[in-house]
C-alpha cells in the first residue's frame, strides 16, 4: 500500500514522492527508480494509493 | 635497475600475443576489465548475515540480489570461507528445505551505459568471459544466464560441480550478439543470474547455449542441483568477474574503497544522525552523497525531525539529501536505495 504525500504547501505543486507505507519509504517519482516503477504497476494493476491527509 | 625505451612491442611474428608474466596485455586486461562490481564480495552494507530470508531482495553482500520464490527459507551471509587470494564469498545456506521449489537463483543487473564496450547488436559484437568460484554442499548442475532486459534476449549454459565441499573455478565465454543493442543509459541492460534450484515454471525448456529470445522455460533448463531440497546444503561463491573476450584473465582486485565507492552508486546508509540547519521556522538537512547514485534513490530512516515540510524528502536529487521538516531537524540511520 503506499500514501500521497499531497501539495508542497512552499511552492503548491504535487510532492513528487509517494510513501510505501510497509517500510514508510519515501519513493521518488523518477522513472529510473525500481521502486517507483513498482508503483507504477501497481497502479496500472488498479489500485489506489490512499489520499493524502 | 635499467629502463626500456621503445615504440612498440610485438611478438616473435610480428603479431599481439606478447605476454608479461604470461598475461597479454590488452585492452580486455586493463583497469576496469570486470563488470561485476563487488565480484569478490568485500562489500556488505546492509549487514554480513541474514536469517530467515523466504523472499527475493538485496541481502548482504552488495550489489548480488537473491531472488527466492516458494523455496524454502535461506541464511544469506558474507562468509570468510574463499579460495586462496580471496577474504569472502556469498553463501546461500538452505535453512527450510522443499522438494518442489519455485526458484532460487542470485541475479547481478547491470547498467546499459556500463556495456557499450561490448558493442552488442552490432557486427563488431565482442565475446565475454565469466568467471567465478563456487564451493557446494553437494554435486549437480547449475545454470548461468545472461539476460538482455532491453531486447528480452538470453544466452545461457550449465556449470557443473564436480566435487562437494570443494572450491572449483569455473569459467564460461559467451558468443557476442549482433541482434539487439543495450540502451545507453541508467536503466538495467544485462543482468547475470546463477539459478540453483526451479520448478516446471523455469526448467521445461531447453538450455539457450546461443543467443535468443527469452523465455522463462529456458532459465533453468539446465538445472538438476536442488539447492532447496535438504537443510545440509549451502553454496558459496566469490571471484565472480565478467570481461570482453574469449578468455578468462586473473580476477581484478580493486580497493576496498574503490569498490565501496562502486556500491554506493546503488545504496548506501549511515548509523547515526545528519543534522541541518533551521530555515526561517522550519528546518533543512542538506547532505552530499558518498557518490552520485543511479536514480534519485528511494529512503528509509529510523527517526527524523518532524513535521515533514513541503515536499519533505522531496528536495533530494542523484547527488544530494534534501528535507524540509521541523525545526532544530536531523535524521537518523538512514537509507538510501537506488538499485537496479
Amino acid at each position: 500500500m503506499y500514501k500521497l504525500l499531497g501539495i508542497d504547501e512552499l511552492t503548491n505543486d504535487t510532492v513528487q514522492m509517494v510513501n510505501r507505507l510497509s517500510d514508510n519509504a519515501h519513493i521518488p517519482f523518477d522513472p529510473a527508480n525500481t521502486d517507483y516503477q513498482e508503483y507504477l504497476e501497481w497502479l496500472a494493476a488498479g489500485n489506489t494509493p490512499e489520499a493524502a491527509e | 635497475m635499467s629502463s626500456i625505451s621503445v615504440n612498440a612491442i610485438t611478438d616473435a611474428n610480428g603479431g599481439s600475443t606478447t605476454s608479461i608474466n604470461s598475461v597479454t596485455p590488452n585492452v580486455n586486461n586493463l583497469v576496469g576489465k570486470n563488470l561485476i562490481i563487488n565480484g569478490a564480495m568485500q562489500i556488505a552494507q546492509r549487514g554480513t548475515s541474514v536469517t530467515g530470508v523466504t523472499s527475493g531482495a538485496y541481502r548482504a553482500v552488495d550489489r548480488f540480489k537473491i531472488m527466492i520464490g516458494t523455496a524454502g527459507t535461506w541464511t544469506i551471509s558474507q562468509d570468510t570461507d574463499a579460495p586462496d587470494g580471496f577474504g569472502n564469498s556469498l553463501k546461500y545456506n538452505c535453512t527450510t528445505a522443499t522438494a518442489s521449489p519455485t526458484y532460487v537463483f542470485l541475479e547481478h543487473r547491470m547498467e546499459g551505459q556500463m556495456l557499450q564496450q561490448l558493442a552488442k547488436g552490432t557486427t563488431s559484437a565482442k565475446k565475454v568471459t565469466l568467471s567465478f568460484y563456487v564451493k557446494c554442499s553437494k554435486t549437480g548442475n547449475f545454470q548461468v544466464n545472461l539476460r538482455d532486459k532491453d531486447n528480452s534476449r538470453i544466452i545461457g549454459n550449465v556449470v557443473t560441480i564436480s566435487s562437494a565441499n570443494t572450491w572449483e573455478k569455473k569459467t564460461i565465454t559467451f558468443d557476442g550478439d549482433t541482434t539487439g543493442t543495450l540502451n545507453n543509459d541508467n536503466g538495467e541492460s544485462l543482468t547475470l543470474e546463477m539459478f540453483f534450484d526451479a520448478g516446471s515454471t523455469f526448467n521445461t525448456g531447453a538450455v539457450p547455449t546461443s543467443w535468443q529470445t527469452e523465455a522463462a522455460t529456458k532459465r533453468a533448463a539446465g538445472v538438476t542441483l536442488a539447492l532447496a531440497d535438504s537443510t545440509s546444503n549451502y553454496i558459496n561463491i566469490t571471484g565472480v568477474q565478467l570481461e570482453a573476450g574469449s578468455s578468462a584473465t586473473e580476477f581484478e582486485h580493486r580497493q576496498y574503497g574503490t569498490e565501496l565507492s562502486l556500491c554506493q552508486r546503488y545504496y548506501w546508509e549511515i548509523t547515526g544522525n545528519i543534522y541541518g540547519g533551521d530555515w526561517s521556522t522550519a528546518g533543512m538537512i542538506s547532505h552530499p552523497y558518498p557518490v552520485e547514485m543511479r536514480a534519485v534513490p528511494t529512503f528509509t530512516y529510523d527517526v527524523i525531525r518532524t513535521p515533514l515540510v513541503g515536499s519533505g524528502f522531496g528536495y533530494s536529487s542523484t547527488k544530494h539529501l534534501g528535507v524540509y521538516c521541523g525545526a532544530n531537524p536531523y535524521v537518523s540511520n538512514i537509507k538510501a536505495t537506488a538499485e537496479l
